[in-house]
């Protein structure tokens, strides 16, 4: 696993605000699979994806991407690293100010110096892959919360990425939008080969196309493996998480003083 | 009391670290000097944005502080018997003061704060984000060109609003009021100075475009991005800009003026 890792995470400590988010995280991404990273809200999944792509700095350990130690890259050289990225955000990020077809258009007229009649071909290519062709002269405003993040994904792979992330890509979606961004994080990952870095904490949907995945919880990684493997694991609080029991190590209760006195009554009849 | 010394310290704390929060990000804008051929068109959209939407409230107001300035003016001056002295008053009330404050607190209020409220909701729904993970720097993308937009705006607007508002208040004092037309434009002939008045005049307002369009593009970007920290952030532009304008319009009237 070590020599085919795409992504590596090193004792990976981050804090924010004086809160520890990472407390030595230590991961390995492989290249072209798809790694699922799940966890309860708030755990910094997404946190992750910004120190894999150099949005954020961890306070120490390594990050390295592509053979590249991501806190350690000068800013041209992080950019540079990037246009090998694509990311999937949580609201899609639409320029909202471009039609869907200049939204996917952006990364190629930035980026490559190719003619019109070429990026109109590429365009209408990622448009079509995710089966959005037909709605490339709409505005953002007009699009549907799944096709926003379908119109997304065709522009994070506008470039050919060899890496992309998706943060959160089945929040919020009905099942048959759900659907439809699993079967194309699946196929996409297999077609065009990419390393998939996926963050939900939608269970089923993730482990039913990822690979490989880890659980973040506390700072820390308190599982990881295949989707059988995570099914069977030791762990209370992994197996908590991943039939979603609303009460175990993970309590139900928010940790509280005593109940009588906060009711009053000294312990009698409670 | 000592409660009240900590939060005076926090306070200086937060004040000086803003400051230096925007400093850096103004290098940075300055550092990353747009391309010409994919920064030019880009540069041209804001200032349309900024510049040439603002000439309707820049013009309107001109028009009325001019026409006010005739009115007041004569009213004055008509007690001496040097009525005929009103086009000089009105130009270098205009040209040396009026004209660059009150554009560049109209510009605060129309301009930048649409700059602050802009870039902040980018950065709320993430777009700014996600040009950074394409690989495209919005600072120089999405900062630079507003920046830019804002500071070379602003000493036009200011401009336009000094000529019609001595365009108002010659409505007034010579077709209304009936001063000499002759009177008026020749004393303001021989009165105004290029370099001391018109020259002067103009270097505030490029100073005070600067400060406005740096305060509205660093609210946006610093902003909590949330509704009520995008709410904060545009007050806050307007504020700032406004306090900062009236500061500096002393400061630079002293060094300017200030030689008896």
């Amino acid at each position: 696993m070590e020599s085919s890792a795409y992504i590596t995470l090193r004792n990976v400590v981050f804090s924010r605000s004086g809160r520890r988010i990472f407390d030595g995280v230590s991961l390995d991404i492989p290249r072209g699979k798809v790694t699922a990273i799940m966890g309860p809200s708030g755990t910094g999944k997404t946190t992750l994806l910004r120190l894999i792509g150099g949005q954020l700095r961890p306070d120490s350990g390594e990050i390295t991407v592509a053979g590249h130690e991501v806190p350690k890259l000068r800013r041209k050289a992080l950019y540079r690293l990037r246009e090998k990225m694509g990311m999937l955000f949580q609201s899609g990020a639409l320029f909202t100010d471009l039609s869907v077809y200049e939204n996917v258009a952006f990364p190629l007229r930035v980026h490559t110096r190719l003619p019109e009649d070429m990026i109109r071909d590429v365009v209408l290519m990622k448009l079509e892959a995710v089966g959005l062709r037909g709605a490339r002269d709409l505005m953002p405003s007009e699009l549907s919360g799944g096709m926003t993040r379908r119109v997304a994904l065709a522009r994070s792979i506008a470039l050919d990425p060899e890496l992309i992330m998706y943060d959160e890509p089945f929040a919020g979606q009905d099942p048959i939008a759900m659907g439809v961004l699993v079967k194309l994080i699946r196929d996409l990952n297999s077609s065009m080969g990419l390393t998939s870095v996926l963050v939900s904490h939608d269970v089923p949907e993730s482990l039913s196309i990822c690979h490989y995945a880890c659980i973040i919880a506390d700072g820390r990684v308190i599982g990881e493996g295949t989707p059988e493997q995570l099914r069977t694991h030791p762990s209370e609080r992994v197996r908590q998480f991943l039939e979603g029991k609303p009460d175990g190590p993970v309590p139900f209760h928010y940790p509280s003083g005593d109940a009588a006195s906060d009711f009053g009554v000294n312990g009698e009849g409670i | 009391m000592m409660g009240r010394i900590a939060a005076l310290g926090r306070l200086g704390l937060t004040l000086v670290a803003s400051l230096g929060r925007s400093g850096r990000f103004l290098f940075g804008v300055l550092a990353g000097v747009p391309r010409p051929v994919t920064g030019f068109p880009l540069l041209v959209k804001q200032l349309y944005a900024v510049g040439v939407l603002s000439l309707a409230i820049v013009v309107v107001s001109g028009l009325f502080i001019g026409m006010v300035l005739g009115l007041q003016g004569y009213t004055i001056l008509s007690d001496y018997g040097s009525e005929s002295a009103i086009g000089q008053m009105i130009a270098l009330t205009l040209v040396r003061e009026l004209g660059p404050v009150v554009t560049a607190l109209l510009f605060a209020g129309r301009a930048g704060s649409a700059l602050t409220a802009e870039i902040g909701l980018m950065k709320a729904t993430e777009q700014l984000s996600s040009m950074e993970m394409m690989g495209v720097d919005p600072l120089r993308r999405v900062i630079a060109p507003r920046l830019w937009a804002g500071f070379l705006a602003m000493p036009v607007l200011a401009m336009i609003f000094s000529v019609v508002g001595i365009w108002g208040g010659m409505l007034v004092g010579v077709e209304w009021l009936g001063v000499f037309e002759g009177s008026f434009w020749g004393n303001m002939q021989s009165s105004v100075d290029f370099a001391d008045d018109v020259l002067n005049g103009f270097i505030k307002s490029v100073v005070f475009g600067f400060v406005c369009a740096w305060i509205a593009v660093y609210q946006g970007y610093d902003c909590v991005p949330t509704s009520a920290g995008i709410s904060s952030a545009t007050t806050k532009t307007v504020v700032y800009s406004s306090l900062a304008v009236l500061g500096l319009d002393f400061v630079l009237t002293a060094v300017m003026f200030g030689d008896f």
